[in-house]
């Protein structure tokens, strides 16, 4: 190995390492934009009810979460949010989490919005939210009585 | 026969990691109306606000400290640290630790010191709600459920690190009969089952 080529490569090294260190890569434009995915994945998520009071439609919310096993986290009642959690015993290490938000639609009716994830990693599943909404039908209409 | 020993222990382990299918997340069990059951009791009153603080007074008295609290929605949370030693545990721990000095005869070390419980704690979740439009009943509805700590241990030369933690529900429907027997005192009202 000549005394040039040694220089050379040490050369190209030093630019490598530049070039490396310019490029932090930047966050793309449509970064926050929803996907296609995102958009089905929220349909699935909602729902909307037959049920003029939201205090009510969140009381029924929660009973239906705690007949599921789940542990309630934190509510907010003036911004209509629930947060719950169980682990899939006895792997108390598997943990499924909810978010379900309730917003008013329009006159008598509310929108219910349930965000589940499992291990952090959100649930895609559209049969689990139809298990979630079948559970909090039932919560909502026989609660009544 | 070997073969066979392995194959059960084999599938015991695998009966234990069995994951819950996510179509499961949200669907009711066949325990489901049982612990329902065992969590809920339901009084004559339309006090809610009285029935909550109440609660949270019981809560008190049993060593809790309120962490959460959402009139609005008759919520409650809170917790409590204790110590998570068992007789039972310490025992075990020993007698395993004795049994398996007998390795050392042969030179090797075979001590084996199980973990224990060392510090749990443990968390309630309460909610009131109305039973009839009019609100002339309501429910009470808690979920006691704790977290433990384990000590270390000892594998032969295996050091086994504490801090492990584990995370269960407490089923034991006397804890809620007690917790039940108590708030029922402080309302001056009967506690009914659903």
């Amino acid at each position: 190995m000549s005394p040039r080529s040694g220089a050379r490569r040490l050369a190209i090294m030093a630019l490598a390492l530049a070039v490396v260190a310019c490029a932090t890569p930047e966050p793309a434009p449509d970064l926050l934009a929803p996907t296609d995915e995102q958009m089905k994945l929220r349909n699935l998520q909602t729902r909307s009810f037959d049920v003029s009071d939201r205090n009510q439609a969140m009381r029924a919310v929660i009973a239906a979460l705690q007949d599921l096993g789940f542990i309630i986290e934190r509510a907010n009642e003036s911004l209509g949010l629930v947060t719950a959690a169980r682990f899939a015993e006895p792997r108390y290490f598997d943990v499924v989490g909810v978010t379900v938000t309730v917003r008013p639609e329009s006159e008598g009716r509310m929108l219910i919005r349930a965000n589940a994830i499992y291990n952090n990693e959100p649930v895609t599943d559209p049969q689990v939210y139809q298990n979630f909404f079948a559970t909090l039908e039932r919560s909502l209409f026989i609660g009544r009585n | 026969m070997r073969a066979a020993a392995g194959l059960v222990a084999l599938s015991l382990l695998a009966g234990c990691a069995a994951r819950e299918k996510p179509q499961d997340f949200f669907q009711l069990t066949e325990e489901s109306p049982r612990h329902k059951a065992a969590q809920t009791r339901y009084f004559e009153t339309s006090g809610e606000t009285e029935l909550l603080s109440a609660s949270a007074a019981v809560l008190q008295d049993l060593g809790f400290q309120i962490t959460e609290s959402v009139r609005e929605v008759g919520f409650l949370r809170a917790s409590k640290e204790r110590g998570a030693r068992e007789y039972g545990q310490e025992i075990a721990r020993f007698f395993t630790a004795l049994l398996s000095t007998v390795g050392f005869f042969g030179g090797a070390n075979t001590l084996v010191v199980l973990p224990v419980d060392l510090h749990q704690q443990i968390n309630a979740a309460l909610v009131a709600r109305p039973l009839d439009e009019a609100g002339s009943r309501h429910e009470v509805r808690i979920l006691f459920y704790r977290l433990v700590w384990r000590s270390g241990g000892q594998s032969g030369d295996q050091s086994i690190p504490p801090g492990e933690q584990r995370m269960e529900m407490i089923r034991d429907p006397k804890i809620y009969q007690q917790f039940f027997a108590r708030l029922s005192k402080a309302v001056f009202l009967e506690a009914h089952k659903i």
